[in-house]
């Protein structure tokens, strides 16, 4: 830092505006950065499990996970299903079962039950997550009712599957030992997008 | 040492004679004013009434929180222009609190320390005629000013059961977006937009002045401290009021025109909205804190007659606070469902901290030690900010711990903290450099005698205020309740005790401003004498219209600041 | 694997079902006077209990089904054991003009107790005090009239190294149990654990019991003058409590169903907020059979200060009459398939009461065992 000759009122004027844009500009990208916060942190829960987010997997990616899952002779783990609705969701939605066994690596099928209780269609969308947070990267769902909204008439009943596998690598992760059951949640808000 | 007070005087008598003092008319010089020091008392004054707003505010929640059950909030309900209810009430009191935090925050003292001590000392302690940009400075005064209108007007208009912002100064979604009905909390969030452009533009000021205006040989390890808190201050306001301003935009999106950032109904996450604020939030907890840690060491190393011990380690203690302060924001969230390295991530971190704010209390402490203590009034709030703020800064240790917090959290124990650290910190800090420079600033003298009275009772009633809370907090009493059950009644009335001899005091703060804009006797330049070095006491009091005309020039042999070690300073100094 | 799919599915269901439809009407009915109703008893002037009860009954829609003790039980369960605690049973709660923490009853509470009173207690006080008493010494010692030449001493690198090393060391002991305790909150609870999910409602709480017939308890606050005939503290009692087995580990589940609440009980040393489309989940653990109360902790909207939590931890035979009591409530839902396959059945195993009867001061079992399921009050 050299000392400035501030009587020379023009370059110092010039120096201003330098440092002030770069000030400028240093705001504007954290304001950027605030707006790519929405992204980048979905982008990162997805890609860490961060905050229970489940995976999606292909049927390829199931079937080599059922590989090693065999070869690895993998345990087996109990699974917690469960169901909510935001208060505007006029359904009744509850799990078929409470909780299912299941061999870590193997596919599994689990119902939902959800029933429209109002006299006029209601579109739903679900949000889910899994507990304890760290089982989140390793709950792989292969198909899931929650990647697409769900319309429900009046009084109609559906059963809504949802087939995943637990990834074997779980087995490595000493985040994962003492895990005995893992919740899968979901909750069911009023679709915005849809016309009610 | 420190001899040259004296030194500089020469310069500034080059240039008090003339056209120095020129002022423009009444209107010209407050409304559309560019100077630095009329903007910084304009500052100065907004948030000395901004503080008598928020701190009646605290009043009327003290007096209704003496008693358990709703006592007065109807009364006031009905006052307001609403009609009084059983939720009504209770929408008033989240409208209190909300008010409360947000004015303290915004509008009392952000705008106390940077906009009023800021602008008025930075351009003088590095010897600079004025702020970097004159015009923008007066645009960040005025904006906070209609923000803060801004804001107030938020309380007439409906905002869900009643009229008024009664979200939390946090602005929690979904409360905020689809638990709050009505334009209240729009006004309260372009309230929060304003003044959170306002500090940008301040925080862009302040940089752009402090690199560029420094007088000839001020390099920037000759900056006072104050100047250095200012300029750490200044970073973290340009780097973290703009993640505000995006989270508060995308909850008026959500709010009003059907985006879901936060809404999980369109796959948003109110969990995120929570990450974006404390990432400002707990920088902006340092905002508050640094400046006054910069007037702290100014006042301290005067009334000891000593240079700061550890310069260097100071300013790089604040450096080092405002860093680590963006990277500790969520344990205001460890209840949020954090999984658990997550949360022993942000422990750690956050007991982090606590090194650097020791390095500052300790250095203070060294500063005093084999000095030659004069207890004057900045002196006396110093001492108690050091102490207080010790004893903020020990619970914050005790809420660092994610298990710890799992009980404390949004706890009076959390309340107690944060109010040790700021309404007695920020606050103590605020007092203390306010009689350290107000004869600077307004060239008369206050009482000396008043200002230790003032002291004394403030002291004694914000600890009566708010160290019962901890005990409050540890049994449990959670924050942002109106009413409580009747297990929580001792402390509760005794924090409002503490209330009244608290308000007490003030009023003597307000007698002592009287008394000496009418009645007080001229200051000269230099009032502190020997132990006062830095470049605002080569000055006249109050400085003149326009002062460093020929700018001073700092060299080793008159380096006011002094910090050399002692073997290398010139034989002269 | 599908088989016993169905065999749950055949078990659960229609209580399910059955639940939600019986139990609603007269929740409704019964939940009305409750929550801020004490109102009534404050000198509000314009607060009128009837105003918040229309308020409750809304929100007692098909959503909310409740569950009525009296009701249910007198239809379904047989001549049970279960009685609420009484006053002298509440263990959590504040004490007027205590300083410390709520008497904890939970081990990681206990351990956390521990570490805030052992160890950092000590710590910030002589911290404090030794900053209060270097205050003093240099007031004193270089007051002006005491040392009137400065020195002009601003350097000494060991003294820095020291105050710089010296807290991280201090942090380091800190952090030690400070991780551990962290580690042991966050275990996650055994499969057979007895799951609650608790749900936040503006304003006022739901208990669903998902392993043991999936029904789900309203909770509202009592109004103050219910509260104080029943000899509960004003504002923390409520009329149904969350009635969970003492002794075993739970796994308590929380979601929201309109903004962020929090349930915490200080005297177990759990918050954890309920957060709106996501769930979720810590494990506790119980010592003793006992009433412990906790308030919501996240500004929710206007009656934050009017949902609190009343826990009630019973020893196990107690608890499963009371879930018997409850519309569908099982305890061991028949899964016999479950038992033959590898896995331990999933739902809550039945774990020997005996030990938790044991250390449970104040209660006589014999007694609660003779009185009649008529007689059970209902506040």
């Amino acid at each position: 830092m050299s000392a400035t000759p501030a009587s020379a009122s023009t370059p110092l004027d010039r120096r201003n505006a330098r440092v002030g844009a770069i000030a400028l500009l240093a705001a504007l990208a954290m304001l950027a950065l605030g707006f790519a916060a929405v992204p980048l942190y979905r982008l990162f829960c997805q890609v860490t499990g961060f905050g229970g987010t489940t995976q999606r997997a292909t049927e390829a990616q199931a079937s080599l996970a059922a590989l090693l899952g065999q070869q690895a002779g993998a345990p087996r783990i109990s699974v917690r299903f469960d169901g909510s609705v935001a208060r505007d969701v006029p359904w009744t939605f509850a799990p078929e079962r409470t909780t299912q066994t299941v061999r870590i690596g193997q596919r599994d099928m689990a119902f939902y039950v959800a029933r429209n209780n109002a006299s006029v269609p209601v579109t739903g969308t679900a949000t889910f997550n899994v507990e304890p947070e760290q089982a989140g990267r390793y709950f792989q769902k292969v198909q899931c009712f929650c990647f697409t909204e769900q319309t429900l008439h009046p009084g109609q009943e559906v059963r809504m599957p949802v087939l995943f596998y637990i990834d074997p690598a779980a087995l490595d992760d000493p985040n994962m030992k003492g895990v005995e059951q893992i919740t899968l949640s979901y909750t069911f808000h009023k679709s915005l997008t849809a016309p009610q | 040492m420190a001899t040259t007070a004296e030194t500089f005087q020469a310069h500034h008598g080059d240039h008090a004679h003339h056209d120095a003092d020129h002022k423009p008319g009444f209107f010209a010089r407050w409304f559309m004013s560019t100077n630095h020091k009329d903007i910084g008392t304009l500052y100065l004054i907004f948030a000395i009434f901004a503080g008598i707003v928020g701190g009646a505010i605290s009043g009327i929640m003290r007096m209704e929180l003496m008693h358990p059950g709703i006592q007065y909030l109807g009364w006031w309900v009905n006052f307001m222009g609403g009609e009084a209810g059983f939720d009504q009430n209770l929408h008033l009191w989240n409208v209190l609190i909300t008010a409360h935090g947000l004015i303290m925050v915004f509008f009392m003292v952000m705008p106390a320390m940077i906009g009023g001590f800021g602008n008025w000392f930075v351009p003088l302690m590095i010897g600079a005629p004025d702020m970097a940009f004159p015009r923008m400075n007066n645009i960040s005064f005025w904006l906070t000013f209609v923000a803060f209108c801004s804001l107030m007007f938020s309380t007439f208009v409906p905002g869900g059961t009643g009229n008024g912002a009664g979200t939390g100064w946090t602005v929690y979604a979904p409360l905020s977006t689809t638990g709050s009905q009505g334009p209240a909390v729009d006004f309260a969030i372009f309230a929060l937009h304003l003044a959170g452009a306002a500090s940008i533009m301040g925080a862009i000021n302040f940089i752009t002045t402090i690199f560029n205006m420094r007088a000839p040989g001020m390099t920037l390890h000759k900056m006072p401290l104050f100047v250095w808190s200012v300029l750490v201050t200044a970073f973290l306001l340009l780097l973290a009021l703009p993640v505000l301003a995006a989270a508060i935009t995308m909850l008026l999106t959500d709010r009003n025109f059907g985006t879901t950032f936060f809404d999980p109904a369109g796959g948003g996450d109110p969990v995120l909205y929570q990450h974006l604020f404390w990432f400002f939030g707990h920088p902006e907890v340092y905002i508050m804190i640094l400046p006054g840690f910069g007037m702290i060491s100014q006042i301290v190393a005067t009334f000891s007659r000593k240079p700061v011990f550890g310069y260097l380690g100071m300013a790089y203690a604040m450096v080092a606070i405002g860093f680590v302060g963006f990277i500790v924001w969520a344990h205001h969230m460890y209840t949020v469902g954090l999984d658990v390295n997550t949360k022993m991530y942000f422990t750690a971190a956050t007991m982090v901290i606590a090194v650097p704010t020791g390095v500052k209390i300790f250095s203070w402490i060294a500063t005093m030690w084999g000095g030659s203590l004069e207890f004057k009034s900045p002196m006396v709030w110093a001492l108690g900010f050091i102490f207080l703020f010790t004893i903020g800064g020990v619970t914050g240790v005790v809420l660092a711990n994610g298990g710890i917090d799992d009980n404390l959290h949004d706890t009076y124990y959390v309340v107690a903290h944060f109010h040790y650290v700021l309404s007695m910190g920020a606050v103590f800090s605020l007092f203390a450099g306010f009689y350290y420079w107000f004869p600077k600033m307004s060239g008369r003298w206050h009482s000396e005698l008043l200002s230790h009275l003032h002291f004394w009772t403030f002291f004694i009633g914000v600890n009566v205020i708010f160290f019962p809370m901890h005990f409050l907090g540890v049994q449990g009493m959670p924050r942002r309740y109106p009413d409580f059950t009747p297990a929580y009644s001792y402390f509760n009335e005794m924090a409002s005790y503490g209330y009244m001899i608290m308000a007490g005091s003030m009023l003597i703060f307000f007698v002592n401003i009287g008394y000496a804009l009418f009645a007080g006797r001229k200051a000269e330049g230099n009032y502190w004498g020997e132990g006062a070095t830095t470049l605002e006491w080569t000055l006249p009091s109050p400085p003149p219209y326009h002062q460093f005309e020929t700018l001073p020039v700092i060299t080793e042999a008159n380096d006011y600041h002094n910090h050399l070690p002692a073997g290398e300073r010139p034989a002269n100094a | 694997m599908m088989p016993l799919c169905a065999a749950m599915l055949l078990a659960t269901a229609p209580q399910v079902a059955l639940g939600q439809a019986a139990a609603a009407p007269t929740a409704a009915a019964t939940a009305a006077p409750a929550g801020p109703g004490a109102a009534a008893a404050t000198p509000a002037p314009s607060a009128t209990p009837a105003e918040p009860a229309d308020d409750v009954v809304t929100a007692s829609g098909p959503e909310a089904a409740g569950a009525d003790p009296t009701a249910a039980a007198s239809a379904t369960a047989p001549a049970g054991s279960y009685t609420p605690l009484g006053p002298d049973m509440i263990k959590g709660q504040p004490i007027d003009g205590r300083i410390n923490f709520q008497d904890q009853y939970s081990p990681n509470g206990q351990y956390a107790l521990w570490m805030h009173n052992a160890v950092l207690m000590p710590i910030i006080t002589l911290i404090s005090l030794f900053v209060l008493a270097l205050l003093l010494w240099v007031v004193m010692r270089y007051r002006r009239g005491a040392n009137p030449v400065a020195s002009k001493t601003s350097h000494n690198t060991l003294i820095e190294v020291i105050w710089t090393g010296l807290p991280v060391l201090i942090l380091l002991g800190i952090a030690i149990p400070s991780i551990s305790l962290l580690a042991k909150q966050y275990e996650s609870a055994p499969e057979d654990a007895v799951t609650i999910k608790v749900t936040g409602y503006q304003w006022y709480w739901g208990y669903t019991y998902p392993d043991n017939g999936g029904f789900e308890v309203i909770s509202n606050m009592l109004p103050e003058a219910d509260a104080l005939a029943a000899g509960e503290p004003a504002q923390l009692a409520v009329d149904k409590r969350m009635v969970v087995p003492a002794g075993e580990w739970l796994r308590i589940q929380t979601t929201a169903a309109d903004v962020i609440h929090s349930f915490a009980v200080p005297s177990l040393w759990f918050k954890l907020d309920a957060v709106p489309g996501r769930l979720n989940e810590k494990r506790l653990f119980i010592k003793e059979p006992g009433i412990y109360y906790g308030q919501c902790s996240e500004l929710c909207g206007v009656r934050h200060g009017y949902m609190p939590i009343a826990v009630e931890a019973l020893p196990r035979a107690q608890w499963e009459a009371w879930v018997r009591t409850q519309p569908g409530g099982t305890v061991g839902a028949p899964e016999p398939a479950a038992a033959a396959a590898p896995a331990p059945a999933a739902t809550a195993a039945a774990l020997p009461a005996g030990a938790v009867s044991a250390e449970t001061p104040g209660m006589d079992a014999a007694q609660r065992e003779g009185e009649t399921v008529a007689e059970t009050p209902t506040t």
